[in-house]
C-alpha cells in the first residue's frame, strides 16, 4: 500500500466533500481572514489616537497580511470532528480498515487547505491592495526560505496539538469545552490577536516557550527578521521539537485511548 | 443436539474464528434523572460495571455461515466488535484467522470485513464509487480484479446504475447493498454482519439474503451474522449461537434449537364440513385446544412424538381439505427460550 497514494485519495475525497458545502465552508473559513483584519483595524485605530506603540503602522499592516496567509496554511479544524467521531462511535470504519486512522484526518486537514487557499487568497489580495502604501513584504530570500521550511512544521504542531486535546474524548465525556478553550487561548498565544513581541514583560518569556507560538507566530517572526541569531536557533529547535513531541503524545494517547473505545452505536 | 456446554472449544487449523472464555465488562457512571442528578454527578460519580459478555467460547469453521441470536443488549454486537478488533476483551481470548483481533494487524484487517446495519462505511456526500476506489487503494486490489469484482457484485446486488449516485441520495435498501459492496471489494475471508437487513423492505431483505447465500457458496466466505429477523437466520444459517445476558446458551444446528426450545409441533387440519367440539374432545382428550375453536380449521399443539397420532385422529373426524404438521415459528421458539431464561434468572 502506498501511504502517499492513499493520502492523495483521502485529500481528494475531502476536497470533493468540502465543495459540496462550499457556502458553509466559505463562511466558516472567512474567520481566517477576518480575525487578522479586525485585529489590524483595532491597532490602526489605536495608532491614529496618537498612542505610542512599539510597531509602526507599516509593521502592523505587513504583520497581519502575512499572518492571514500563514494562518490559512497552519490552522486546523480537525479536533471537533475527531471528538465527535470518538463520542458517537464514528471512528469504527477507520479502525476496521488496514490503514492508520489518523490518515483520514490528515487528508481532511490537507483537503481543507486545498479548498481554502483559492477561496481566501483573493480576499487577502484585496486587503493587501487596500493597504498597499503601508505593506512592506520582506525581501530577504533566505528569510522566505526559512519561513517556508517552518510553515509545514507549524502546521504539524497545530494539527497534533488539536488531535492531542481531542483524543481526551476517550477519557472525558465532553471535551468540546476544552477544544473551545484551546482555540481561544491558542488564538491569543499564537500571535493572532497581538504580535507576541508586544506582550507585557511578565508574559514575554512564557510566550517564547509555549507551543502555540510554533503554530503560527514563529514562522512570521523568522520572515520579518525579528529574531537574534540565538533566538532563531533556539526557536528552530522548538519548531521542529514540538511536532515530534506532540506526535509521540498522539501515538501514546491513541493506543491507550483505543483500549477504552466503546464503538458506540455499531 | 447442540448446547452451550458442548460448543466446539478446541482450536482446529480449519477454524476461521475461535473464542475461549471471552468476556467484556463496560465501566460507566450512574446519574440520577433531572438537574439535581446532574449536579450530584458533577462532584460525585458512582462507577458501575456491566458484564456484557461473560465466559463465551465457540469456534467457527472456515466457510461456515453462523447466526448469532439474542435479544437487545444480550452481548451479540459486543462479541462481534471484539472479533473485529474494535474492542479489547476484558477476559479470555479470541482468534480470527489465526490473529488476535485487538492487535489490529494490517494482515488481519485485510482479511475481514464488518457490515453494520446502523453504521456507514461509505462517504455520505460522495458517490459509492469514491469509497470503492479508496478501498481499492487501501487493500491493494489490482485494477483488473477491482473492475471485475465491482462489476460482479453490483450486478448481483442490482445496483450497477447507482454507483455514481451520492450515498445520501440512495434509499436505505440501496445504501445497505452499497455497504455490502464496499465491504467485499477486497474479497474478505471472514465477513461479520450486524443486523444487515434492519429497516429494509421485504424485497430488499430477500435480495440481500440471496446475495449472502451466493457469496458464501461461491467464494467460501465465512459469515457470522446477527439479526432480529428470524427469516435471515432461517434462510442463511445452518448453525446458530444463542446469547443472552452475555452468556452463550446454545450452539448447534437450528433444527436442534427448535427441538430443544419447542418440544411441540403444530398439527393443522382444514375440513370440508364443521367438526364439533365434542368430537374433537373425544378424539384428542387433553390435547384439545383450550381456546380459539374454529369448527372448520383445527390447530393442535402436540408433543413431537404424538404429532403423527394426532394427525391420524384429526383425519378420522371428517373429510380433510388440508393437513399439515409444522414446527413452531422460530420467532416463538427464541422468544420462549428468552422468557424461560428470564424467569429462571428471576427465581
Amino acid at each position: 500500500m502506498s501511504s502517499v497514494r492513499l493520502l492523495w485519495r483521502l485529500t481528494a475525497m475531502n476536497v470533493m466533500t468540502t465543495i459540496e458545502y462550499r457556502g458553509a465552508f466559505l463562511v466558516y473559513m472567512l474567520n481566517n481572514v477576518l480575525g487578522p483584519l479586525i485585529s489590524l483595524l483595532v491597532w490602526l485605530t489605536v495608532s491614529e489616537q496618537g498612542v505610542a506603540l512599539p510597531y509602526t503602522r507599516s509593521q502592523f499592516v505587513t504583520y497581519y497580511v502575512l499572518l492571514s496567509v500563514a494562518a490559512m496554511l497552519t490552522s486546523t479544524w480537525i479536533g471537533a470532528f475527531l471528538v465527535e467521531d470518538i463520542r458517537l462511535g464514528n471512528l469504527t470504519p477507520w479502525l476496521l480498515r488496514p490503514a492508520p486512522g489518523i490518515l483520514s484526518y490528515i487528508g481532511n486537514n490537507l483537503g481543507e487547505k486545498a479548498v481554502k487557499l483559492p477561496l481566501l487568497l483573493p480576499l487577502v489580495a484585496i486587503v493587501a491592495v487596500v493597504f498597499r502604501h503601508d505593506l512592506r513584504p520582506p525581501t530577504d530570500l533566505a528569510a522566505w526560505g526559512l519561513f517556508l521550511l517552518c510553515l509545514p512544521a507549524a502546521a504539524a504542531t497545530a494539527f497534533f496539538l488539536d488531535v492531542t486535546v481531542a483524543l481526551l474524548a476517550f477519557w472525558l465525556d465532553d471535551v468540546r469545552g476544552l477544544l473551545r478553550l484551546q482555540v481561544l487561548v491558542g488564538a491569543f498565544l499564537s500571535g493572532r490577536f497581538v504580535p507576541l513581541e508586544l506582550f507585557p514583560p511578565e508574559l514575554a518569556s512564557f510566550s517564547l516557550v509555549q507551543p502555540f507560538r510554533y503554530t503560527l507566530s514563529f514562522p512570521l517572526e523568522v520572515l520579518t527578521d525579528a529574531l537574534s541569531q540565538r533566538e532563531l536557533w533556539l526557536g528552530l529547535a522548538a519548531q521542529l521539537g514540538y511536532p515530534a513531541l506532540l506526535y509521540g503524545l498522539y501515538r501514546l494517547l491513541w493506543s491507550r485511548g483505543l483500549r477504552r473505545y466503546s464503538a458506540t452505536g455499531a | 443436539m447442540g448446547s452451550a456446554s458442548d460448543g466446539r472449544g478446541g482450536s482446529k487449523p480449519m477454524d476461521a474464528v475461535s473464542v475461549h472464555n471471552l468476556g467484556k465488562t463496560y465501566t460507566y457512571h450512574h446519574k440520577a434523572a433531572g438537574f439535581r442528578g446532574s449536579l450530584v454527578s458533577l462532584v460525585r460519580r458512582e462507577q458501575l460495571q456491566k458484564l456484557a459478555v461473560d465466559d463465551v467460547s465457540f469456534s467457527i469453521a472456515s466457510g461456515e455461515m453462523v447466526g448469532f441470536l439474542g435479544p437487545n443488549g444480550a452481548g451479540k454486537t459486543t462479541t462481534l466488535k471484539m472479533l473485529c478488533g474494535l474492542l479489547y476483551p476484558s477476559a479470555g481470548e479470541a482468534a480470527v484467522l489465526g490473529h488476535t483481533p485487538h492487535r489490529r494487524e494490517r494482515r488481519f484487517l485485510r482479511q475481514i470485513a464488518l457490515v453494520m446495519g446502523q453504521k456507514n462505511m461509505l462517504w455520505w456526500d460522495l458517490p459509492t464509487m469514491e469509497t470503492l476506489l479508496l478501498h481499492r487503494d487501501m487493500y491493494d486490489v489490482p485494477e483488473r480484479e477491482f473492475r471485475r469484482t465491482v462489476a460482479d457484485l453490483s450486478e448481483m446486488l442490482e445496483v450497477v446504475d447507482l454507483l455514481d449516485v451520492q450515498v445520501r441520495k440512495l434509499s436505505l435498501g440501496e445504501r445497505m447493498k452499497m455497504e455490502l459492496l464496499a465491504a467485499l471489494v477486497h474479497n474478505p475471508s471472514v465477513l461479520f454482519l450486524d443486523e444487515p437487513t434492519i429497516g429494509l423492505d421485504v424485497v430488499s431483505q430477500q435480495r440481500v439474503r440471496d446475495f449472502l447465500r451466493t457469496l458464501n457458496r461461491e467464494r467460501g466466505t465465512t459469515v457470522l451474522l446477527t439479526s432480529h429477523y428470524m427469516d435471515d437466520i432461517e434462510q442463511l444459517c445452518s448453525r446458530v449461537l444463542v446469547i443472552d445476558h452475555g452468556r452463550l446458551h446454545f450452539d448447534g444446528p437450528l433444527a436442534s434449537l427448535v427441538e430443544q426450545a419447542a418440544p411441540k409441533k403444530i398439527v393443522r387440519a382444514v375440513y370440508f364440513r364443521p367438526v364439533s367440539l365434542g368430537a374433537l374432545r373425544d378424539a384428542l382428550g387433553d390435547l384439545t385446544p383450550a381456546e380459539h375453536y374454529d369448527p372448520l380449521r383445527v390447530s393442535v399443539e402436540a408433543p413431537r412424538d404424538q404429532a403423527a397420532h394426532v394427525a391420524a385422529s384429526l383425519i378420522g373426524l371428517g373429510a380433510v381439505a388440508d393437513l399439515a404438521i409444522e414446527e413452531a415459528p422460530i420467532e416463538d421458539v427464541v422468544r420462549r427460550m428468552f422468557v424461560a431464561r428470564a424467569l429462571e434468572a428471576a427465581r
